[in-house]
């Protein structure tokens, strides 16, 4: 017994097997986390090694470079970039997306293994780092604070951290910018000198004065006790009043050569939120915790946390991941919702009945929430793509139901019974319902099977679409027919009654259409070839589109999000850049209202830690991040906020460097989406002034270019450094050698913790230095005092002599091969019209043999994307062809219904031009889908011109006849995909503009070839007379 | 006894046998899925692509008085689903065993 029999034999069961899968599926529903994007962990690793008091070039020469050597044989390895600083080597490697890292990253420590030996002894030990998702933070607070400002690092740490530390799924939480307090002991150098002291001398006298110690143990009479010395500082002011010294019998206290105070470590940054000054916590997540839930379950607790803090202590959230991840999913959702509202009533309009029009909308639901079942089976979330994937099925998954139940109708008005008009009628159109559902089949498969990155995000969808019209073939084929036995009546409406009403209205409306339709058509079969070359001048002419319709890889989205960097010249002190940093913060503040949260962060902080390689800061660069009010209570988007704030930027003069970056997209390393494409030129080259020349030139040239925004060189100016150069033979007659006297100077500048007062279990560092006022000027360091061993006091100034120096700040190295990268974001044109235009200028250019150029950034990724997908639709056709030629049993038909493919190109085109949209990877996925959406149009036509041909019409008569009577399903099922799309184009919330063009795609792609499938195909079915061929064939068989 | 020959469009199954139920005609031989075409009217029931409708077929050996009935009955049953397609033929039965 066949499937259909069966289930309307037994309708029980058959209601019972779909309320389970609704159930499951509900199940999955609830239970699956929400997320903004699939999971993608990026294959990088990078290896950082520091390397104290080393140069940029030395860290080159003789880091970067080692390491750079034995990495070269690592498998997989797809990119090694590498970035080399004062102190510190970064390694970049870049892996094929979906090797294994695990693998990787022990090749690559046992690389790291072989090249340590040839590194120099006082390098560190390189530290290998897998960057993964889990390290863009789910949450940043800004933390604002007046009184409690001076102790906020413990007060967080103990009463925010820890408790949010606890939290399951809780990764890393970093605290920037907060405040160190230390006991600070300024000396005063002629005092030390005075009474013959040195800073090593106090070092090393509060170093032995702090100390808890045990002694032993005593044993007194029947008991054994232990002995402990306690010579730990009680309170922070004991430490003024330690005895250093006896000079000519009087006691030198400390507090006579030195001003001790217990404060703040020196500042070296300048955090500010909203112009306050502020400390940001960022919290980041366990790689397989959810965002979504982490955020949730953090910004539960923080209520009950905030009620344990000093009240002057304020939290705002910076920014919060998890706010635009539901915010999208939202909308989604609710496009979503609009889309089967829309189909419904399109099924309504045509079926005009509204038993039909339940039984057909049910394959809705079922379809999707089988969809649901597979993202909680195969561990998958619900994201964008799972959700858009959805919202593209919606209008395809009635489309079966839809023939189905017409034919069962078609049964039930010629008399037939109920249970044998479902069976038959089902059976009848069972294998064409199959048969198209391939070629959906045939180009959403194929989408499961795309690599890198563009593989990992359009994996689900071509799974999820897949799932659900296969799902939607079943309900056709299982639960339309038994429901059509047991509800579907045949009977006209009544006209009196409301769905009366509705039936005999659209019914009208449709007969009118079918008229017409049928008049248009008699024409263009009548004048064929006046018909394509129409059809051929305007495919040809919107061909012309692409040129104007511009291409980028991602679409710019607006994400509440902008952030800047700001420069001044290389070497301004700190206090200098502050000045500007609050001149920025005011101007924002009162200029912009749209800006919900303003953070402020200048200077380097520590400058050995983790965060400093993602973000680069120093004493002359400022970063900034804006947190916007969500995009519908404002009116600019953020792409003009951030226009506009260039222009408050441009008019300091004493910025030497900008960028002011929509969308983040810079900062988060291209691995987040949102913001705009950055385009960028690498020039390669190991020659320093040959490739500094080469890249300002090309950013001469790219600021000539319109649209370009925020033009940067990656390689710094060469900054000035102060040198000290030793005179080795007065050094060594005076018993020193270079290590001691580095040493020497280092504790007198930069200081030596001589030790660690505890106070309520937390360590405060005692930092012994030369008071502020002696270290100030070139005369200040050569006078440095320096004991020599024989105990005479030398100054620095006789041994060295001080020389400015200019060294370049980064080397930055690609494939081993030194590299400057020229970067601009755009706005207001588009990625390969920018390109080809800088392009022009390049060939232009006198470039050295030994240099160079490449692009990078977005459109290294759009070339590699755009490659992959082009192979994608080529396959797809082939696919498509294969169905249909093996469905139609013929090779000229599939040919003919192929010709509304290229008129879906045009539609693509024009509306991408109408709605000033681009072609990138979503319009592109888009153009893959149509690809099979807009055949199936054509199946239907030419299948029952066939059909008729076969019945012994006339050529002629055929095509009419059947456009006549597939018209309607024709148009009712390219409007429930055509109308779905609306929702998702007029939607503006977050993450809209995402999706957008796949709207858009898809929209006028099927619109445009549906209404030239209605017309063209048809004509040119009269021209290959395939009927007529196919006739002639079976009378020849059959004789 | 004669032998009732009934050839029609398989949507009419159930009926067909619902109406030799109906008469207490309980023995019978049935063909089912098989292809038909009309002498004079009605369209090829060929279970191909074009003509997909199929027929299944009745023969039955009745008494002679319940013939009558029987044809009147599916008679009715043709009138009113005319466009489905039935026909019954009539023969006589010469010996059995």
């Amino acid at each position: 017994m066949s499937l259909y029999s069966t289930a309307v034999k037994k309708p029980v069961s058959t209601i019972m097997i779909f309320i389970g899968v609704v159930i499951l599926g509900l199940y999955s529903y609830f239970q699956l986390p929400v997320d903004f994007f699939p999971k993608m962990d990026p294959p990088y690793i990078s290896v950082i090694t520091f390397y104290s008091g080393a140069n940029a070039a030395d860290v080159e020469q003789n880091i970067t470079r080692k390491l750079e050597d034995s990495f070269g044989s690592l498998t997989n390895l797809k990119n090694m970039t590498s970035t080399s600083k004062d102190n510190i080597s970064v390694v970049m490697l870049e892996f094929e997306w979906g090797a294994n890292l695990d693998e990787a990253t022990n090749e690559v420590r046992d690389a790291v293994g072989l090249a340590e030996r040839s590194l120099p002894d006082e390098v560190e030990s390189p530290t290998i780092f897998k960057i993964s998702t889990s390290m863009i933070p789910v949450l940043m607070f800004s933390i604002t604070s007046d009184e409690s400002y001076a102790g906020i690092k413990d007060i967080l740490d103990d009463r925010l951290i820890q408790p949010l530390n606890r939290i399951e799924g809780v990764g890393n939480i970093i605290q920037m910018g907060a405040p160190t307090r230390a006991i600070m002991v300024d000396v005063d150098p002629r005092k030390l000198d005075a009474y013959n002291l040195t800073v090593e001398q106090i070092s090393g006298i509060l170093t032995a004065n702090n100390l808890n110690l045990p002694s032993g143990n005593l044993e007194m009479g029947k008991s054994d006790l232990a002995l402990r010395l306690q010579g730990e500082f009680e309170n922070s002011d004991v430490v003024k009043n330690i005895i250093i010294s006896n000079f000519n019998g009087k006691t030198v206290y400390l507090k006579d050569v030195a001003t001790v105070h217990d404060g703040l470590k020196d500042v070296k940054s300048y955090e500010r939120s909203n112009g306050e000054k502020s400390v940001r916590v960022m919290i980041q997540k366990q790689s397989d915790a959810n965002t979504v839930t982490v955020a949730n379950k953090v910004k539960e607790s923080l209520v009950d946390i905030k009620k344990t803090l000093p009240p002057d202590i304020k939290i705002e959230t910076l920014f919060d991941t998890s706010i635009n991840t539901t915010e999208s999913i939202n909308n989604l959702s609710e496009t979503l919702i609009y889309a089967l509202i829309f189909v419904v009533v399109v099924v309504l309009f045509f079926l005009g009945r509204w038993r039909a029009t339940f039984i057909v909308s049910l394959s809705i639901p079922i379809s999707l929430i089988a969809g649901f079942i597979y993202m909680y089976l195969s561990g998958g979330t619900i994201n964008l793509i799972t959700l858009s994937s959805l919202s593209i099925a919606i209008g395809m998954v009635v489309d079966d139901s839809i023939v189905v139940l017409e034919n069962i109708t078609k049964k039930l008005e010629r008399g037939g019974f109920a249970r044998e008009s479902a069976i038959y009628g089902t059976n009848e159109v069972s294998l064409a319902v199959i048969a198209s559902t391939l070629t959906i089949v045939a180009v959403f498969l194929p989408l499961t099977m795309l690599g890198g990155m563009t593989g990992i995000l359009f994996k689900p969808l071509g799974w999820v679409v897949t799932i659900t019209i296969a799902t939607s073939v079943i309900v056709s084929l299982t639960l339309v027919p038994m429901l059509a036995s047991k509800i579907l009546r045949t009977k006209s409406p009544d006209k009196k009654t409301i769905g009366g009403k509705i039936y005999w209205f659209s019914q009208d409306l449709l007969e009118k259409m079918d008229n017409i339709y049928e008049k248009s058509l008699s024409w263009a079969v009548g004048n064929r070839w006046t018909v394509i070359i129409i059809a051929t001048v305007i495919f040809i002419s919107s061909l012309f589109l692409i040129n104007v319709v511009g291409t980028e890889f991602m679409p710019a989205s607006d994400n509440d999000q902008i952030s800047a960097q700001v420069k001044l010249a290389q070497g301004t002190k700190l206090d200098e850049t502050i000045l500007t940093a609050q001149y920025l913060d005011s101007v924002f503040i009162n200029k912009y209202p749209e800006i919900e949260i303003i953070s402020t962060s200048a200077g380097s902080g520590d400058e050995n830690s983790l965060a400093a390689i993602f973000s680069e800061t120093g004493n002359y660069i400022i970063n900034y991040t804006f947190k916007m009010k969500p995009r519908d209570e404002r009116e600019k988007d953020i792409f003009q906020i951030a226009n506009e704030m260039r222009k408050d930027i441009e008019v300091r003069p004493e910025i030497e460097k900008y960028y002011v970056d929509a969308g983040s997209s810079r900062s988060s390393g291209g691995m987040g989406m949102g913001g705009g494409s950055v385009l960028e030129v690498k020039v390669f080259g190991n020659d320093f002034d040959e490739t500094n020349i080469l890249s300002e030139k090309i950013a001469q040239a790219l600021n000539n270019i319109e649209g370009t925004k925020d033009v940067i060189v990656s390689r710094d100016r060469e900054k000035t450094e102060l040198q000290l150069i030793l005179d080795n033979e007065k050094m060594t007659s005076f018993g020193l050698n270079t290590a001691t006297v580095a040493t020497a100077i280092r504790n007198r500048i930069n200081g030596v913790t001589a030790t660690k007062y505890k106070e309520d279990g937390n360590e405060y560092d005692v930092i012994v230095r030369y008071d502020e006022k002696f270290r100030q000027s070139t005369e200040d360091i050569e006078n440095i005092s320096i004991t020599t061993p024989q105990g005479k006091i030398i100054k620095l100034g006789e041994i060295t002599k001080l020389k400015s120096f200019y060294s370049p700040p980064n080397i930055e190295r690609e494939n081993k091969v030194r590299v400057v990268t020229v970067s601009s974001a755009l706005s207001g044109s588009d990625l390969g019209t920018v390109k080809a235009s800088l392009e022009e200028e390049i060939a232009k250019m006198d470039i050295p043999n030994s240099v160079s150029i490449e692009f990078g950034g977005s459109v290294e990724d759009m070339q590699e994307s755009f490659g992959s997908l082009i192979m994608l639709i080529l396959l797809s056709l082939v696919l498509v062809y294969i169905v249909m030629a093996s469905q139609f049993e013929s090779l000229t038909e599939p040919f003919i219904i192929m010709f509304s493919i290229p008129f879906a190109l045009t539609g693509v085109l024009i509306t991408l031009y109408i709605f000033n949209s681009t072609i990138n990877i979503i319009s592109l996925i888009g153009i893959v889908m149509l690809i099979g959406i807009v055949v199936k149009n054509g199946i239907v036509l030419v299948d029952y011109t066939n059909l008729l041909a076969d019945k012994g019409y006339s050529l002629k008569q055929a095509v009419i006849a059947a456009g006549r009577s597939r018209l309607r399903p024709v148009l009712m099922t390219s409007l429930t995909t055509i109308l779905a799309m609306i929702p998702m184009i007029a939607s503006t919330g977050s993450g809209s503009e995402m999706w957008k063009p796949m709207g858009i795609a898809i929209f006028g792609g099927l619109t445009f070839s549906t209404l030239v499938t209605l017309l063209l195909i048809p004509t040119i079915y009269t021209i290959f007379g395939v009927g007529k061929i196919n006739r002639a064939r079976k009378k020849a068989l059959n004789n | 006894m004669k032998a009732v020959f009934i050839s029609y469009n398989q949507s009419l199954t159930e009926m067909v046998q619902l109406t030799l139920d109906n008469l207490a005609i309980k023995g019978y031989t049935q063909w089912t899925d098989i292809k038909g075409c009309g002498t004079d009217k009605g369209e090829p029931h060929e279970g191909s692509h074009t003509w997909p409708e199929l027929n299944n077929a009745h023969l039955t050996i009745i008494e002679d008085e319940k013939v009558t009935r029987l044809l009147e009955r599916l008679n009715a049953l043709n009138t009113e689903v005319e466009k489905q397609g039935l026909r019954a033929f009539v023969w006589n039965i010469e010996n059995t065993i």
